[in-house]
C-alpha cells in the first residue's frame, strides 16, 4: 500500500477546511477513498463527517482546500456538478414520495418520456428492472413507497443514485433505521456492489458495523482527522479510542443482580397501536426490584406499545398492571409518574423534551404541578426548580454552559442526559428505559449504561427496551424477547446472539417457563 | 428582525407614495404628528394626538394577548375580533338592563360579562377543537361573521336599538362608564385644549395589568408552563401527563376572556353604547400582527400595539396634512404583516453568501413558527416513518 498513485484513488480530498460561525466543522482534513474499496468514515456526532460529505456532494462550498475525483482536481458549484462526475448520496433520512411507485421514485427528475412528453412507464419498469438484475437488488417498481419497509425505501434510494450514473456512493448512517436482518441484506447488496466496481463511503458510528463492512477506516474527532486505519489491523477499542479521545470502556462491568421483590406485574395485557390495530396481544411478566428485564425484538414488535401502556401514555384494550398491589392499569402519565414509574421515552426530541425549553424547564417536565416545584398546582416554585437542575446538571455531568440553555441547543447525548437525570432524580420504584442509547455518543451510552446499572444496584426494577442486541445483552439480568406483540421467551442474558436473533424474527422454541 | 419589518414597510411604503405621486417625506411627518405628537406643521396639539394614540393602542393591547396566549399553545386566534364584539355586546346588554345599580357593582359586572361573553365565544372554538377536531382557524372566522351579524340585528330593529333608524344602541347607564384620567370638564384647559378633549381612560391600567397577567400566567404558573409545552410538542405534554384537549379549552376560554374585556373597556370607556362603526372595527385583526410583531412577548405587544395605535391615530393628520389617504396606514400595516408572515428579510439574507448558518444550529425560524412549531400543522408523514 505504499505506492498508491493518485489515479488508484477515486476520492482524494486535500486540506478541506469549513468554518461555521462559532465552529470549524472541518480543519485541515484529508480523506482517501481508493477506486472499489467500502471506506468507512467514523467519528462521534458533530465530528464533522457530515460536513465533510456535503462538501464532497457539492452541498457545502469548503473555504479551502481541494478535492480530486478520480486523479482529477474539480470544482463543484452543487449537488449537479457531483452528480455529473459520478458521486451519489444516500441521505440518514431518506428523500422519496411515499404516494408515489418505486418507479416513480427513481425516476423523478429523469423521467423517460414518450415522444408526447407522457411518463413511459414501460421504459422506466424496463431501466428499473435491468439495474435491479445487474446488482442483485430486488425491488418491485410498480409498488407504492409509502407501503414498503425502511429497508426497502433504502434500496429504492439506493437504486435512484445507480440510475442517476454513481459509480462513487456516499452512505450517511444507512443502518440507523434497520433492523440487524436488514442491516445484513444491505451489507450483502454493498458488497455485490463493490464487485460490480463501484465506490463506497460509509458514514457510521457502529464501530461493530464498520469493522465487519469496510476495508479501511478514516477517523474524525472535533473537525479533525485523528486516524487512518486499515480494517483488519484495527479493533473496536482502537476506533473507539480515537473517536472518544481517551480510552473507554465498550463493555458494561456491573455485578451479579439481587433481585428483591416483584414491583411490576404486567398480566395478559394488549393494546393497539397508533393505527388502531392490535399490537400488544396478552404480554405477562414480572418485574422485581434491583433487575434489569431487557426486552429484545425487532423494531415494531409492540415493544414501544408495551412501554407506553405501562407509563400511562396508551391505553391498554385488556389485561391488568399491578405496581406493589395497586391496580395501575387505568392510571394516565401524571398519576403513573406520582406512583413511581419514571420514563425515558425512545423518541428524545419530540416527547422526552420540550426542545425550546431550557434544561431547567425540562426538568421538571411531568411534574410541574407536584408541590416540590409549585405552590398549590399554580405558581411555580422558580428558585426550587433551579437549584433542582442545578443538581441535575451537576450529577449527571450535563454539558452545559447553563441551565437557561435550551435543550435544543445540547448535544444529542447531553439531551439524553437531561431525559435520563430527570427520570432517575426522582427516585422511582420502576424504570422504563426505551432506547436509553439511541443516536448519543459513545461517552454518553457508557455514563448512561453506568446509571442504569446504578439504578439497579439501588433496588429500581427496570425494564428495558433496545433495538441493539448488544446493549440488552450486556445490561439485562433477564431477556424478554418480543415477537408481534407476544413475549416469546424469556432469556438469560449469556444466550447466543443466533438464538435470539431466531426468537426474534418468529423461529425458535421457547424455554420453558416462559409465556 | 420585528424592527426589520417595520423598517422594510416604511422603505416600501414610502415608493408606493413617490410612485403614486405624493411626497413620503411629507406623509411620514404627517403620520408622526398624528401618531407620537412630533414634527408638527399644521398647529396640531400634540398632547392631543398622544391621547388619541393611547386609546387606540388600548384595546390593540388586550386583544394582542388574546391572540398571542393561543400561539403559545400552538394555536391561531384568528378570531379575537369577534370574541370583543361579543364583550361590547355583553357589556352594553348589561350596562343598559342594569343602568340605574351604583357604578361600584355595575362596571365590575358590565367588565366581567363582556370577559365572559368574550370567553364564551373563544370557547365554542375550543371545545371544537378540542373534541371533533374542527381547525380553530375555521372556526373563529366563522365565529366572527356570527358576531357581527349578531350585532347588526342587535341594533337595527333588535332589542338594543335606541331608535328605529339609528343604527345605534341605547347608551349604557352611567355607573358603567370608566373615568377618564381628566375630568370630563369643558372649561378647565389642559395643554391649551379643553380637558374633556383628552379621552385617556381607566382602560389603560386595565390593559397593562392584562399584559402583565399574560406574562405572570405564561411564564411563572404550571398551567403555563403546560400551554407552552403543549404548543411546542403535544407528545411531549401528553408524555407529562397534561390533557391537551383540556389545555386547550381553558387556552381558549382565556384569551376570549382578554378580547372580552377588550370589548367591553371599548364600550365602557369611549363609546358608551354600540354604534355601526363596529361593524367595520379591525382592531381584533390588528391584534393578530400585534401579537406577531410582538413576538408574543408582553413586551412587545405592547410596543407593538404603541406602534398600530400611532399608525391608526396618524393617518388621519396625514390625510389632512399631506393630503396622502389614510389608507397608506393599512399598506403599512399590511407590508409589516406580510414581511414578518413571508419571513421576507430572513429569505433574503440567507442568500448573502457568508451569512449563510451552520447546518448544525438551529434553522432561522419564521417568527411564526417560533410560536407554533409542531403543534400547528401536523407534520407530513415521512417515507421514513412507515415501518
Amino acid at each position: 500500500m505504499s505506492t498508491t498513485t493518485a489515479t488508484d484513488l477515486a476520492v482524494q480530498m486535500r486540506g478541506i477546511t469549513k468554518a461555521f460561525p462559532g465552529v470549524v466543522a472541518n480543519d485541515h482534513v484529508d480523506l482517501e477513498v481508493r477506486a472499489g474499496e467500502i471506506h468507512a468514515l467514523v467519528g462521534e456526532n458533530g465530528a464533522g463527517k457530515s460536513t465533510l460529505m456535503n462538501i464532497l456532494y457539492g452541498l457545502i462550498h469548503p473555504d479551502s482546500g481541494e478535492i480530486h475525483i478520480n486523479g482529477k482536481p474539480v470544482h463543484m458549484a452543487g449537488p449537479r456538478d457531483a452528480i455529473s462526475l459520478g458521486i451519489g448520496m444516500v441521505h440518514q433520512h431518506f428523500m422519496l414520495i411515499p404516494v408515489f411507485s418505486v418507479g416513480e421514485n427513481i425516476m423523478l427528475g429523469r423521467e423517460p418520456v414518450t415522444g408526447t412528453d407522457f411518463y413511459d412507464h414501460s421504459r422506466a419498469r424496463k431501466a428499473i428492472n435491468d439495474l435491479t438484475k445487474r446488482y442483485g437488488l430486488a425491488l418491485d417498481p410498480d409498488a407504492r413507497m409509502g407501503d414498503l419497509p425502511v429497508g426497502l425505501q433504502q434500496r429504492a434510494e439506493i437504486v435512484k443514485v445507480l440510475y442517476r450514473g454513481a459509480r462513487i456512493l456516499i452512505l450517511d448512517e444507512p443502518t440507523g433505521v434497520l433492523t440487524p436482518q436488514q442491516t445484513n441484506e444491505l451489507f450483502v447488496v454493498l458488497r455485490d456492489l463493490v464487485k460490480a466496481g463501484k465506490t463506497i463511503i460509509f458514514i457510521s458510528h457502529k464501530l461493530r458495523e464498520v469493522l465487519e463492512i469496510s476495508d479501511r477506516i478514516t477517523v474524525m474527532r472535533r473537525g479533525k482527522v485523528v486516524g487512518h486505519l486499515t480494517t483488519r489491523d484495527t479493533s473496536e477499542e482502537e476506533i473507539a479510542t480515537l473517536m472518544v479521545g481517551r480510552a473507554v470502556l465498550l463493555r458494561v462491568d456491573k455485578k451479579p443482580a439481587k433481585p428483591g421483590a416483584v414491583v411490576l406485574k404486567v398480566e395478559d395485557v394488549s393494546a393497539n397501536s397508533d393505527r388502531g390495530v392490535p399490537a400488544l396481544k396478552g404480554v405477562t411478566f414480572e418485574l422485581r426490584q434491583g433487575e434489569i428485564l431487557g426486552i429484545a425484538g425487532v423494531e415494531g414488535n409492540g415493544q414501544s406499545e408495551l412501554m407506553e401502556v405501562i407509563a400511562g401514555t396508551r391505553r391498554s384494550t385488556g389485561g391488568h398492571i399491578l405496581l406493589g398491589d395497586r391496580d395501575i392499569t387505568t392510571y394516565d402519565a401524571r398519576t403513573e409518574r406520582d406512583a413511581g414509574v419514571a420514563f425515558i421515552p425512545e423518541d428524545r426530541r419530540g416527547t422526552g423534551l420540550v426542545l425550546s425549553f431550557s434544561i431547567a424547564e425540562n426538568s421538571i417536565l411531568g411534574r410541574e404541578r407536584s408541590l416540590t416545584f409549585s405552590w398549590h398546582e399554580l405558581v411555580l416554585k422558580l428558585v426550587a426548580i433551579r437549584d433542582w437542575a442545578r443538581k441535575l446538571v451537576k450529577e449527571f455531568d450535563i454539558r452545559t454552559p447553563s441551565i437557561d440553555v435550551a435543550a435544543r441547543n445540547l448535544s444529542g447525548g447531553n439531551q439524553q442526559k437531561v431525559i435520563v437525570a430527570r427520570e432517575m432524580g426522582s427516585k422511582p420504584k420502576v424504570l422504563l428505559a426505551a432506547q436509553p442509547t439511541r443516536g448519543v455518543d459513545i461517552g454518553a451510552i457508557e455514563f448512561i449504561h453506568r446509571r442504569i446499572v446504578q439504578e439497579r444496584d439501588g433496588g429500581t426494577a427496570v425494564l428495558l427496551v433496545s433495538a441493539e442486541l448488544d446493549e440488552v445483552r450486556s445490561l439485562s439480568d433477564r431477556i424478554a424477547v418480543m415477537y408481534e406483540g407476544k413475549i416469546v421467551s424469556i432469556e438469560s442474558p449469556d444466550t447466543p446472539e443466533e438464538r435470539l436473533g431466531l426468537l426474534m424474527t418468529g423461529g425458535g422454541k421457547a424455554r420453558e417457563g416462559a409465556a | 428582525m420585528p424592527f426589520a419589518s417595520v423598517l422594510f414597510a416604511f422603505v416600501v411604503g414610502a415608493i408606493v407614495v413617490t410612485v403614486t405621486g405624493g411626497n413620503p417625506i411629507d406623509a411620514y411627518q404627517g403620520l408622526l404628528c398624528g401618531g407620537l405628537g412630533i414634527a408638527c406643521t399644521q398647529g396640531e396639539n400634540p398632547a392631543l394626538q398622544i391621547a388619541n394614540t393611547i386609546v387606540y393602542t388600548i384595546p390593540l393591547i388586550t386583544t394582542g394577548v388574546a391572540v398571542a396566549l393561543p400561539f403559545r399553545a400552538g394555536l391561531f386566534n384568528i378570531g379575537a375580533e369577534g370574541q370583543l364584539l361579543a364583550g361590547a355586546m355583553a357589556c352594553t346588554a348589561l350596562g343598559i338592563k342594569l343602568h340605574d345599580w351604583p357604578a361600584v357593582i355595575l362596571l365590575p359586572t358590565v367588565l366581567v360579562g363582556g370577559m365572559l361573553a368574550g370567553a364564551v365565544w373563544a370557547g365554542i372554538a375550543g371545545v371544537l377543537k378540542a373534541t371533533v377536531g374542527a381547525h380553530e382557524v375555521v372556526t373563529t372566522i366563522m365565529l366572527n361573521y356570527v358576531a357581527q351579524w349578531l350585532l347588526r340585528f342587535l341594533i337595527i330593529g333588535g332589542p338594543l336599538e335606541l331608535a328605529e333608524g339609528t343604527s345605534k344602541s341605547l347608551p349604557i347607564g352611567d355607573g358603567a362608564h370608566l373615568a377618564t384620567f381628566l375630568p370630563n370638564s369643558d372649561t378647565l384647559q389642559i395643554f391649551g385644549l379643553p380637558a374633556s378633549v383628552y379621552r385617556v381612560h381607566v382602560g389603560l391600567v386595565i390593559a397593562l395589568v392584562a399584559v402583565a397577567v399574560f406574562a405572570v400566567l405564561l411564564w411563572r404558573t404550571s398551567l403555563g408552563y403546560e400551554i407552552r409545552a403543549a404548543g411546542q410538542s403535544q407528545k411531549a405534554a401528553r408524555y407529562a401527563g397534561v390533557s391537551v384537549r383540556r389545555t386547550i379549552i381553558v387556552t381558549m376560554l382565556i384569551a376570549g376572556a382578554f378580547s372580552g374585556l377588550a370589548g367591553a373597556i371599548q364600550i365602557a370607556g369611549v363609546d358608551h353604547n354600540l354604534t355601526d362603526k363596529y361593524f367595520s372595527d379591525t382592531t381584533g385583526f390588528d391584534a393578530i400582527a400585534v401579537a406577531l410583531l410582538g413576538l408574543g412577548s408582553a413586551v412587545g405587544i405592547v410596543l407593538a400595539a404603541i406602534l398600530f395605535g400611532a399608525l391608526h391615530a396618524g393617518g388621519a393628520v396625514m390625510q389632512a396634512d399631506a393630503g396622502i389617504s389614510s389608507s397608506l396606514v393599512l399598506v403599512l400595516q399590511a407590508l409589516i404583516l406580510f414581511s414578518i408572515a413571508a419571513n421576507f428579510l430572513n429569505a433574503i439574507r440567507l442568500r448573502i453568501p457568508g451569512l449563510g448558518q451552520a447546518p448544525s444550529a438551529p434553522a432561522p425560524a419564521a417568527v411564526g413558527a417560533a410560536l407554533m412549531t409542531e403543534a400547528a400543522v401536523a407534520p407530513p408523514q415521512e417515507g421514513t416513518t412507515t415501518t
